[in-house]
Order: structure tokens, then sequence, then C-alpha cells
């Protein structure tokens, strides 16, 4: 399918999303969508698809203007959908979310699974996509449940598959297996528009780059293009993609954690025997795919979940099974992973949320009550300081994009005196100039002295930040290494081997 | 991207489960429920002590062409053995864990506590047959009350599996009732007095749907304002037109029709084929709504709406029109259950339905939100309603409002998650906004 927009514009009220915007996507072309969170390319693909309507401009399919009354008309005329937040019914079967919208059926309106799964299977095999048309969607991996939402699409025919994000939530395996899938289609005659902000993947895998910058397309790019021209074409200027830090000079340990044994929700042992030792100005990072026990260790030091054995140290304090009101007070300093439902009270205003870990302390309180002058005082020093860019600090937090809810935690955490950072993922699903920001912030409180343990799962964050690297497999520290090593022997101690003798 | 990593639990499936925690508390309370049962209605009674059990009912037992005899037990053992079959099931609970099943296993751990509440209210010093349980009447009495209740869980399934939480089935109840006395009076029709209790259910569950949908407005809050407005708003109305016009609420209950021959048969005949129009009605409802939910393409559109109205959005359904026709649906269902429990008590009085609705939205939750769930649901419920409604009768030394509290007692169990995963449709009750 040749895929053509001309000129289109999406307003919401005085705020332009899309400017007047114009792509063309040849059949059997992978064309990404790069810009930052927030240009508007997913406003771009609502309106493609039928969930939003533009101001001005058309659609174009085939040299065909077309409208969309609503996305199942996009979905007949032959543009899939993958979202970045599936579109999946987590308790339904394969075969039904695959067919849902487009049963075929037999008397009574009742919904012909044979048929449904035999279709399954053919498209599975035509595009070797394999998964079980019967298995529980929630029960599949993330990677498999992406699998379902492209055969959905490839299942009403799609032509032109668009691709919201995809590799946001993959581990990197299941991002190699995706870029495979993705060529295969394009091979096979399907065009792709690939949404992303990461530049690594635009390179490997776009035949064309076009790069949108708050609601306008600012210029096309080939995929040799340096990731580093990409990125200021993205974002508007300069960008420095390594982080600038000096050596460290590390001091005393800080935090100390000794034989750490925690369990997961599940009772099982997720964090099994760890010690490790942060020190004052020193950035230990880390690594480790997702799942291996780093959020249960990051939640055991914070007090948000209980040790079963070992201890905690900070400053030659034990601090094991503290409450998370005693980590606070300690000192310890805590970015968490997933900042919308543990870093931040969402329908509360900007100033709250930047007073959160210290409710009761003056000049936030006086006399039980709430010190509002101070607050906003602090939160206006607090925005000009960090940059938080927010149309007024009683805005509510929600409203705020997601590099600036994550200013504002940083912000929250780092203007009080800290002895240790504890910062989980700290850069996910933000754009570059964000990732430059907080990466910033982070070195700027280690150059002051503070001990900093970052969590990350993207090598290359822990590779940059990281005065050495630390990394976990299976609940245990497989190895303790300088960020001066290779990829590949960080990557083989994540995968569990030990032994770095052979590499 | 990161060349080096290699996956270590990304591909093992997600499991989840009811923390162990939660299945050994249910299996210490069942135990405890056992022990308690062994002592207090077995080792408790003197050893000298029966219990007759029949299943020959007084009233037709001149007309039926069968007869069951009577089983006369020992109360002490009786009782020690069901106690000890309780324990035993607490036991297995505790000691295996299942992961499924739990839900199954309660439920028989409190038909097994009711019986043994029964031999016991029953006993006799000596192997007399002056006082007995007769099985066969309390399940004809109860289907009255457990007929209502499945009319009314019926229409929480409808309204729940498209994400619209129905709390007021109450007073559909109510509407059905007090529309469909009026009706079954003037017309002397129970046709009529149906076809009145449906429209009037389904405009209670219109204004549902319409609040819920269109202004996103909070559902829970929606349903109790509409059952407390219902439950004044039909007492005024009786006080100004029943009152001054009783030939509009002449109170004609609704005869039985028996099915030739079906109604012959031992037990089954009265309980399923000697019943009021309505029953039966219910009984097509019950599999028609479960057909519909999960046969047709209709229901997996409801259900895809009620789990994830985004997606469901994505392929073209319309989110807004399926819970407007489910609510309404709903309503009506719920309506005509009011008119049900009319055609049985005659009369509308204020206040007649006693929070039947709210038993009705218990059973659908113990019954997982399934048609066939929320059925063995409502029979477990509507027998302890009509134990507590007749224990003069049946002689139980115990107060009403013990067993009233039943249905409530046993949904706290079933909603806490003690008794398994108790997943209500992941879209329920949220307001649904699309874009």
């Amino acid at each position: 399918m040749r895929l053509e927009l001309r000129g289109i514009t999406k307003r919401f009220g005085s705020f332009t999303a899309n400017d007047s915007i114009s792509i063309t996507v040849e059949p059997g072309q992978i064309h990404c969508l790069l810009g930052e969170n927030g240009a508007g390319k997913s406003t771009l693909m609502n309106v493609l698809f039928g969930l939003l309507h533009p101001e001005e401009g058309e659609v174009l399919i085939d040299g065909e203007v077309t409208k969309f009354a609503d996305s199942g008309e996009a979905v007949r005329r032959g543009i899939g959908m993958v979202h970045q937040h599936f579109m999946l019914v987590p308790v339904f079967s394969v075969a039904e979310n695959v067919v849902l919208g487009f049963e075929p059926t037999k008397s009574f309106d009742r919904v012909d699974y044979k048929r449904a799964t035999e279709e399954i299977r053919r498209i599975s095999k035509e595009f070797s996509l394999e998964v079980d048309p019967d298995a529980i969607v929630e029960n599949l991996p993330i990677g498999l449940q992406q699998r379902v939402e492209i055969l959905k699409a490839l299942s009403h025919d799609a032509e032109l598959l668009i691709l919201d994000e995809p590799t946001a939530v993959l581990t990197p395996q299941e991002i190699d297996a995706l870029m495979s899938i993705m060529r295969s289609l394009a091979a096979s005659g399907k065009s792709i528009l690939f949404i992303s902000h990461k530049l690594k993947e635009v390179k490997a895998i776009s035949d064309v780059i076009t790069v949108i910058r708050q609601g306008k397309v600012v210029g096309t790019a080939e995929p040799t293009a340096s990731e580093k021209e990409l990125a200021s074409l993205m974002v508007g200027r300069e960008v420095i993609l390594t982080v600038e830090k000096t050596p460290s000079t590390p001091g005393a340990n800080v935090l100390e954690i000794r034989d750490l044994v925690v369990h997961d929700d599940r009772g099982l042992i997720a964090v099994n025997g760890v010690s490790l030792d942060v020190r004052a100005g020193e950035i230990l990072a880390l690594a480790g795919v997702q799942g291996n026990g780093q959020t249960e260790l990051v939640e055991a030091i914070t007090g948000l979940r209980r040790v079963e054995s070992g201890t905690v140290t900070l400053k030659g304090r034990d601090v094991t099974n503290v409450t998370p009101r005693q980590a606070l007070d300690a000192g310890i300093g805590h970015i968490p992973e997933d900042r919308q439902r543990f870093g931040l009270v969402l329908s509360m205003s900007l100033a709250d949320n930047l007073v959160l870990n210290t409710p009761k302390r003056a000049p936030f309180a006086k006399h039980g009550t709430r010190n509002l002058r101070a607050i906003d005082q602090n939160a206006r020093d607090r925005v000009e300081d960090f940059d938080i860019r927010a149309t007024s600090i009683r805005e509510p937090v929600s409203s705020l994009s997601g590099g600036n809810q994550q200013k504002v935690i940083v912000a929250r955490e780092l203007s009080r005196t800290l002895q240790v950072l504890i910062a989980s993922q700290p850069t996910r699903g933000l754009d570059v100039g964000s990732i430059e920001y907080v990466h910033h912030q982070i070195v700027q409180q280690r150059n002051e002295g503070n001990g900093s343990l970052i969590v990350s799962s993207e090598l290359d964050e822990v590779m940059a930040l990281g005065d050495r690297i630390a990394v976990m497999f299976a609940g245990k520290i497989s190895g303790i290494v300088d960020p001066s090593v290779s990829r590949q022997a960080i990557g083989l101690l994540m995968a569990g081997e030990t032994n770095l003798e052979h590499v | 991207m990161s060349a080096g990593i290699t996956e270590a639990r990304a591909d093992a499936p997600v499991v989840r489960k009811v923390p162990r925690g939660r299945t050994r508390v249910i299996g210490v309370i069942m135990v405890v429920i056992g022990l308690f049962t062994l002592v207090a209605f077995g080792l408790n009674t003197s050893s000298k002590a029966h219990s007759a059990l029949t299943f020959s009912p007084v009233d037709i037992i001149s007309n039926a062409p069968w007869h069951l005899g009577t089983l006369t037990l020992l109360t002490l053992w009786t009782n020690v053995v069901l106690g000890l079959v309780m324990t035993a099931i607490g036991i297995e609970v505790l000691w295996r864990q299942p992961r499924r099943g739990v839900m199954g296993r309660f439920g028989l751990v409190s038909v097994l506590f009711l019986l043994a509440l029964l031999f016991w209210a029953v006993r006799t010093p000596g192997p007399s047959q002056v006082s007995f349980i007769d099985l066969t009447s309390i399940l004809v009495g109860s289907s009255e009350v457990t007929m209502v209740l499945i009319f009314g869980s019926l229409s929480g399934v409808m309204c729940e599996r498209a994400g619209v939480v129905n709390i007021a089935i109450e007073g559909q109840f109510i509407a059905g009732a007090f529309v469909g006395a009026m009706v079954a009076s003037t017309t002397n029709n129970y046709f009529y007095a149906a076809i009145g209790g449906l429209v009037a259910g389904g405009i209670i569950g219109w204004i549902l749907a319409f609040l819920a949908v269109r202004y996103l407005s909070d559902q829970i809050i929606v349903g109790v304002v509409l059952v407390t407005m219902l439950s004044s708003l039909s007492s005024y109305l009786n006080l100004q037109i029943f009152t001054p016009y009783p030939n509009l609420n002449t109170g004609n209950v609704l005869g039985n029709f028996a099915i030739p021959l079906l109604d012959k048969i031992p037990i089954i005949g009265p309980v399923f084929f000697n019943q009021s129009a309505f029953f039966y009605l219910m009984l097509l409802l019950i599999g028609a709504v479960s057909f519909a939910l999960f046969k047709t393409r209709y229901g997996l559109h409801v259900r895809a709406v009620g789990e994830h109205p985004h997606a469901a959005a994505t392929v073209g359904i319309n989110v807004a029109r399926v819970r407007y026709i489910n609510v309404v649906l709903g309503g009506a269902i719920a309506g005509v259950g009011g008119v049900a429990f009319i055609s049985q008590q005659g009369q509308f009085q204020p206040g007649i339905t006693s929070g039947l609705g709210y038993i009705a939205l218990a059973a659908m939750i113990f019954g997982r939100w399934r048609p066939s769930g929320a059925v063995v649901a409502c029979v477990l419920f509507g027998m302890s309603v009509y134990l507590a409604d007749n224990l003069q009768t049946y002689n139980i030394p115990i107060s009403t409002e013990i067993l009233t509290m039943f249905p409530y007692i046993i949904t706290i169990f079933v909603v806490s998650g003690l008794v398994g995963r108790v997943r209500a449709p992941a879209a329920d009750g949220q307001p649904y906004l699309a874009g």
C-alpha cells in the first residue's frame, strides 16, 4: 500500500499537535517516524487510524483520498495498528483477541472458533509468527503478546502496519525478534510505519526516517545518518549522547548491604544473599535484565519490602527493615521505577508533589498545619532550578509530560540532604533531552559526595553512568566490573556467566 | 540494542495465583466451621436424639404418585460425620493449597453447614417423627425467592460484563414490583404485568446507563441514589395511589402451571415442573444469557467492552452502544424479577423487596460474574433467606437475624479473595472516555 498524508493539521483547543504534516510511505518500505515524547507522533497515528479527525489535510491510500469515520473503517481499508499499550483483552484467548470485531459466525450469531483458529494458524504460518491460538493472552510473555497484536492486524488484511513505540516494553532479544519480523513483513510487500525515539533501533531498521518536532516535520534522513545528527534534528539543538563526568573519587562506604535475602510477591526468593557497597562520591550502576531481583532489592533498601535476612547499613547505622519514612529521614533518596504509580500522586498539584517526602517538616508544616506559602515558594524555586516545564505550580502533575514528571521526582529527591540516592530506571520512557538532563543531575549529586545506586536495564545507561557496574542475575550479583569492560562481557554477566576468563 | 543481554525470566509465563497465605486462611476457617459443627450440632446433642428427613412434601403428599419414606438419623452421629467431612475439606485445602476449586469446596462446606444446622434444629429426643425436615418443601418453598434472586443476578451479570456496576438491582425490583402490581390488578393478566415491569426496570436501567455512559458518573453512587429514590418514591406512590384505590393493588397470586408427567418425577417434579410461568421464564433466561454471553459474537463484544473498552473500540465496537443495550436489558430483567416477586406475594407493600437486590448482587459476585455460578449461589442464598423467614415452621431455635446475615457473611469471605481468585471484569465500574 502506498500511503500519503498531506498537510495534516490537528489542534486541541489552542494547542496544535500536528502542524501540516506530510509523509509518504511506499509499499514494502519501513518508514520511521522519529520524534521526542510529545512531538505529536501518537496524535498523527491516531488521526491516520481514524481515532481522531484532523482539522485540515487529507489521507491518500494508493492515490485515493480517504476519510475514516472510526478505526473500524481504517482497519477495513487495510491499516493495522500495533499500539504501544497493547489493545488486547488479557483474559481472552489469542483466538478471541485476534477475531474480535471481525468474527466468523455460524447460525444464531455464534462465533465460529474453529474457523477462527484455522485462520490464525494459516496467518501464523504465512508470516512465521508462531503462537498458540488457544493460549490466554495474559499468560504470555510481553513479546508474544505483541506478536498477537501484529497477528491481529495481519488477520484484518492490513497492508500498512503502524507500530507505535513497539520496543519500549521488550527485552533486547524480543526486540531482535521483532525487527526480523518487521523485515520479513516489509519483504512480503507490507508497508510499515515505525514510531520511535530510540536512535539505535531507528537506524537499524528504517528505510527512510522522518523527524518531527513540536508537531512539524523538521526533516528526513537516511538510516546512514549518525546518531548525533538524528538526535540534534529531533531535539532541535546539539545533544551530548555520552555523559560527561570526571573520574570518581570514592570515599568511605555509605551504604553496605550484607547477605540480603528478600522475597517477591509470590513468596519466592527474589534477592538471594546480595552484598554490595556503595561508596561516597561514586555511582554504582546495577545492571541486569529486568526481573532478576533488582526491583525487590531496591524496595528492601527503601523500606517498601521486608528483608528476610541480612543487613542494610547506612553510614554505620543499621537500617534493615526500617519504615519508608525512617529510610527517607535517614537520608535515602529514592527515584522509583514506576514514576506514575510510586513516584507521584498524579491528581495532586506540582507544588504538593514536590514536598511529598517532607510533608511534616519545617518549613512546610507548622503546628500541624501546612505552610502553603513555603510550599509554593519551594515549588517556584524547584521549577526554576530543575527547569520543570509547567503552566502553573498548581497544575496536577498528571498533565505534565513524562520527562517533566520525572524532573519533579528528581527535583524532590535531590533538593534535600542525602546520604545515598537509589534510582530505578531513572530515564525509562524519557526523550533524549530529558535523559541528558536526568543523567547530568545524577552525576552532579555524585560530585557533591553522595553515594548512588542506579538500577537500569538499559546497558547504554549503565555504561555511561556507572563508576562501577554490578550485574545482577537470578537474585545474585554475578559480577562487579569496571565500566571499561566490553558490552559483551557485561552481557555475559547478565546471562548469569560468572567466569569472564574467556572473554 | 544492547547486544550482550540474554533474557533470564522474560520467557517464563506469568503465573498469577492467590497468595498462598489466603488459601491457608480459608482452610483454617473451614476447619473451624467444621469443628464448630462437630461440637455444637453433634457432640452437644443427646446420643438418643433423632433427626428425621423426608422428601415427600406435606401439601402434595395426597396426590403425589410417589412416596419416598422418611429417613431417620441419629443427630449426634450424623452431625459428627458432617462436621468431620467439613473439617477434612478444610484440612485438605490447608494441606494441598489447591489453586482451583477452593470456591466450590467453600460452597460445599456452606451447604453442609446449613444441613447440619437443620438436623440439629429438628432433632427430637427419640426416634419419633413428630418433627422432620422435608427437603422437597424447603426446595419448593425457597424456589420462590431463589427465582427472584436469579432474575436479579442475571441482571447484574448483563450489566457488569459490559463494565457497568448495577448496584441498582434493588431499585429495579421495586420499580418492577410496583408497576407489576398495578398492571396485574387492572388487567388481571400477569403477561401484561411482566411487560410493565420490563419497561419500568428498563427505564431505571436506562437512567443508570445514561448517567454512567454519557456523563461518566460514578456508577456505585448513581446506583445507590436510584435505590434510595425508588424506595421513597414507591412508598409515596403507595400512599397516594394504592391506599385510596385498593383495587389497583388487589394482590392476586399467579398460580402454578404443572407440566404434565414431568411434574410427577420425585423431588425434581415439584421443584422444577410445577411452578409459575415466571419460573419457566427464568429457566429460559439462564440459558439465554449464558449462550448470548459466551457463545455469540455479541457476547464476545460485551465481554471485551467489560474487560478492555479501548481494545474493543479499536476494532470498531461501539462501547457506549453495547453498554446502553446491556444495562437497559439488565434493568428490564430485574424489572421482570420484581413482577415475578409480586406474582408470588400478591400485594405491593413499601419495602417488600427487603434487600433481595443486594443479595442477588452478592450471589453474582459469589458466582464469579457467570450465570451458572450465580445460579448456584442464588440457590444457596435463596435457601438461607427462606429459612430465615420460616424459622418457626422448622422450629429452629436461633434468631432470624443470624440466618439473614448468612449470605452477606459468605459474600465477605468471597470478595475478600480468601476463597479463590474472584476477578471482576477489568473495566467494571469504570467510565469509558473515547480517545
